[in-house]
């Protein structure tokens, strides 16, 4: 293998579900030569594309878990990561992105950009990550190449420029048209696998002009010596274009689009080539760690092989040989044999089976350079963690882990199952932070929390699928808050002084809104009317109130509490005197402070064609929903709205049949917002009864 | 300050003052001036003085992309909060969209029927107390007296206020002798009021050009700032 670094890309392949990413992938392994047939997603000859590991995602035809791959084009390594395209994964997203150089961010040619590019658009900004653009299914009907490049510029504001365009279009696509070195490409072979490069079609010159001023014109931004040739008429030699494209990719202000369809192997050996040319290779990114020894000060990785390794775990999958990890290196050289360091937890252990993946076959190598994504066998760790070398304190940034807004509860359906479903738990929530899993002490259920109902729901189909645990599931539960909104000075005293050791503790001060935080504790004792040793069982006591509210039992968010006050006695007074005081004078004040319940709320697109508009505006308004905005295109229409997580439940099923399932949805969390009153009644009424039955 | 005093100083009573109690149920307003200069900051302010007031409104624009609008009206209404000092502003806020649909049609082509059609259904599933529909962006020039006539049959049958921007380029002198906009000469009768906004001695003032039956010329005492955005008195 080609060991130069330079020689190198890690690239992630980024798109809304069924834009056919999944399909682009199977033929790019095809291409490298790595696999020797091509299957289709949902083929007819039920092996299945080759990066769907999983039996779950054959099935639905979706790609789940990033699973990586190493491919070779052209004397250089590519190591791709396959994201999932549901909104409700995106933490596997965001991971994937954080190791990635590069992505080609794949859109259909039809439906254009939509909601979930915007989602994965604005995870690839906040990583930084320079990106190729990749129109597929040029040859459905309503293929519309331009409109979808007009669309990156509008609706992403990406400065994306064609540097191809398709020889013919829909079921006549017959190949492209490179601008760079203006010639025709065609596919031929059975697999599209010989390029034939022809002079450009007479019919397609005149366009293929005018597409190439418009992108000389972009890329003059990038480059003098290209601004002074076009301005002085001379042709543009092919070497200067490509270095103003790559310089203007690089800095993210530029986003070369490229044509083809993948279904019908057209397009894709150009496009490797782009990402050859343009995206970056691992020294062209600066990343950084974090020196824990040294106060957390940032330090600049270098990818240079002879220094001291430094890498990341950023997936965990269990196959049949035990735990993989899979590692991205962003230092130095990491060898079979060699000492790691976890820092999270401080073990050291010992680099034993180095491997290359490519989807479910492996390669044995006795070495990973700087800037390769490889797995290791066997390490007891999660996802997220940082190896370095055993005498540096080095962590890579930590990702940005959202909160879970939804649980469920579940339960094994007999003792063989119980065992199982713990294992399963325990390798889940290693492999996706935003997978939580808790036992309920009052209940002693196992709840499991997550982001959305589907992302629950695959992990318990995966529980059955790979475990073989068969459990019930309780119905979704939303994640609410309580929260006050006025304030109130109190002053409680706890006091027992009955017989035995005596209690005495008295506490005064305020409770008031928190605009910001969930949670502060202010001391403003002077003189020590509470010695400074209890001071801390206050605070103690009050966050213990603040887990469960006396409203519908659910956490206590945005409360300020401050001390002013309070009295002690030389014998009786405790640390355990204080915190029962600080909670009797919490749950007594809490009351006066108007406490009302926050639930989580979605920001949610739906988009389908404009005959069914009315359909979704009426499905939003009745779940309690607020349209923000509606938006036609075409014969196509999204509406955003912000609607309560908890009127959500079903939302799927609804919309595939007042749509023909022609219309979809995505969601995310936006914010906690406020309960109407008639629903909070009837939140307190519930909990109350089921209280009562206890 | 509370909301309703903000309501009540609102430049924009003057305007009512002016046209006589405003646009008024079941007619169309509009609002001439050459292109850039606040025709749109002048309708989103119109429709935030009705949201402050429990009204609902649907705006309905013509623009490549909705964050835009959004930003315009939360731009409008935190200069409204922070020059008047509202008090509780974010509650205000939170209720005042609650009321405000934003309509956009992405691409020219789309015909007056289809959009009425579609604000039609946004009526019926969500927003059933409509009071008024802002047109942001409407081409006067390609609209035929039938496309107007629909805009008011709407109007009429949905007991809504509809307000449009009419838009001109800077070479053209867009009013004619009785300062009427020129786009509006064919369809002036479907058209209650008229204003006009106007660049005089540096300040964009605006001019009263039709008031329900009468061709007027009457010189508001409203400009718009030019650093806020907002109408104000002169």
């Amino acid at each position: 293998m080609a060991n130069k670094i330079e020689m190198m890309r890690n690239i992630g392949i980024s798109a809304h579900i069924d834009s056919g990413k999944t399909t682009l992938t199977e033929r790019i392994l095809f291409y490298c030569q790595k696999i020797h047939a091509i299957h289709e997603v949902r083929g007819k000859d039920g092996v299945g594309a080759t990066m769907d590991s999983m039996e779950l995602e054959r099935e639905r035809g979706i790609t789940i878990a990033s699973a990586a791959t190493n491919v070779s084009w052209k004397d250089t390594e590519i190591n791709i990561i396959d994201t999932p395209g549901h909104v409700d994964f995106t933490i596997e997203v965001e991971r994937a992105l954080r190791v990635l150089d590069g992505a080609v961010l794949v859109l259909c040619s039809v439906g254009g950009v939509q909601s979930q590019s915007i989602t994965v658009d604005r995870q690839l900004k906040r990583y930084g990550v320079p990106r190729v653009a990749f129109i597929n299914k040029c040859d459905r009907t309503g293929a519309n190449p331009y409109k979808v490049c007009q669309q990156l510029r509008d609706k992403l504001g990406l400065n994306a420029v064609m540097m191809q365009i398709p020889i013919g279009l829909e079921e006549k696509l017959e190949g492209v048209i490179d601008l760079v070195a203006m010639q025709a490409i065609y596919f031929d072979g059975d697999d599209g696998e010989i390029l034939r490069i022809e002079e450009i079609p007479a019919s397609l010159l005149d366009e293929a002009e005018g597409k190439r001023e418009i992108m000389l014109d972009a890329l003059s931004m990038f480059s003098d010596d290209l601004m002074e040739t076009v301005m002085e008429g001379d042709d543009v030699p092919q070497n200067m274009i490509n270095e103003a494209v790559r310089t203007g990719t690089l800095s993210q202000e530029f986003v070369g689009v490229y044509v083809g369809s993948a279904y019908k192997n057209k397009g894709i050996q150009t496009l490797l080539d782009a990402v050859l040319k343009y995206l970056p290779a691992p020294p062209d990114i600066q990343n950084k760690a974090l020196d824990l020894d040294n106060d957390e000060a940032e330090v600049i990785l270098e990818s240079d092989n002879s220094k001291a390794p430094v890498a990341l775990a950023f997936k965990l999958e269990d196959g049949q040989y035990g735990q993989l990890t899979y590692i991205r290196v962003y230092q130095g050289t990491i060898k079979k044999g060699c000492d790691l360091l976890n820092v999270r937890t401080d073990k050291k252990f010992k680099v034993g089976r180095l491997v290359r993946m490519h989807s479910k076959s492996m390669e044995d190598i006795t070495e990973a350079p700087a800037g390769d994504i490889v797995a290791l066998f066997g390490i007891d760790c999660a996802s997220g963690d940082t190896f370095c070398s055993p005498d540096k304190s080095l962590s890579m940034t930590s990702m940005y882990v959202p909160a879970p807004v939804i649980s469920l509860s579940i339960e094994p359906k007999d003792k063989t199952a119980s065992d199982k479903m713990a294992k399963a738990l325990n390798r889940f929530t290693k492999e996706d932070p935003t997978f939580r899993t808790y036992v309920d002490p009052e209940s002693n259920q196992t709840i499991i929390q997550g982001m959305g109902e589907l992302h629950l729901e695959v992990y318990i189909e995966r529980m059955k699928r790979e475990y073989k645990a068969e459990v019930d599931t309780g119905a979704p539960q939303v994640a609410y808050r309580e929260t006050i909104a006025s304030s109130n000075n109190f002053n409680y005293t706890h006091k027992k002084q009955t017989g035995g050791s005596g209690q005495y503790a008295r506490v005064a001060g305020t409770m008031e809104p928190l605009e910001e935080g969930d949670y502060e504790f202010v001391n403003k004792i002077k003189g020590g009317s509470i010695p400074s040793e209890y001071i801390p069982s206050c605070d103690k006591g009050f966050q213990m109130s603040m887990k469960k509210g006396s409203l519908i039992g659910f956490p206590i968010v945005g409360v300020k509490m401050s001390i002013s006050d309070g009295q002690y006695h030389a014998v009786d007074s405790s640390d355990q005197a204080f915190q029962t005081a600080a909670q009797g004078a919490f749950r007594e004040s809490y009351k006066k402070c108007k406490p009302s319940i926050l639930e989580p709320i979605m920001k949610v697109v739906v988009e389908g064609p404009t005959e069914f508009q009315g359909n979704i505006f009426g499905s939003i308004n009745q779940r309690r929903g607020m349209i923000i905005a509606s938006n036609e295109e075409g014969t196509y229409s999204s509406v955003e709205a912000e609607v309560p997580l908890s009127e959500m439940f079903g939302y799927s099923t609804d919309l595939r049949s007042m749509s023909q399932g022609k219309a979809e949805f995505t969601m995310e969390f936006a914010k906690y917002g406020k309960v109407p009153k008639s629903v909070e009644d009837d939140l307190v009424k519930k909990y109350n009864d089921e209280k009562a039955k206890k | 300050m509370v909301k309703k005093e903000i309501i009540e100083r609102s430049p924009l009573r003057k305007l009512e003052e002016a046209t006589h109690g405003g646009v008024g149920k079941g007619k169309l307003g509009v609002i001439a001036s050459r292109r850039g200069i606040g025709k749109t900051a002048c309708l989103v302010h119109i429709a935030t003085d009705k949201l402050m007031r429990g009204k609902h409104v649907i705006h309905v624009s013509y623009s490549s992309r909705v964050d835009h609008i959004i930003t315009w009206y939360e731009d409008i209404f935190k200069e409204i909060s922070k020059k008047r000092n509202l008090e509780d502003a974010m509650e205000v806020h939170d209720e005042l969209i609650k009321n405000r649909v934003i309509m956009n049609f992405n691409q020219k082509g789309f015909s007056v029927d289809h959009v009425i059609e579609s604000v039609k259904a946004m009526m019926k599933n969500g927003q059933m107390d409509t009071d008024a529909v802002i047109v942001d962006g409407f081409d006067f020039t390609q609209a035929t007296k039938e496309d107007v006539k629909a805009f008011s049959f709407f109007a009429k049958d949905s007991d809504i206020e509809i307000w449009f921007s009419d838009s001109y380029t800077d070479k053209e002198t867009y009013t004619d002798k009785n300062g009427m906009p020129k786009n509006l000469t064919d369809v002036i009768d479907q058209i209650e009021v008229v204003l006009t906004l106007q660049n005089k001695d540096g300040k964009m003032i605006l001019k009263l050009v039709k008031d329900h039956d009468k061709v007027v010329s009457e010189d508001l005492s409203i400009k718009l700032d030019e650093k806020s955005l907002l109408l104000s008195e002169a």
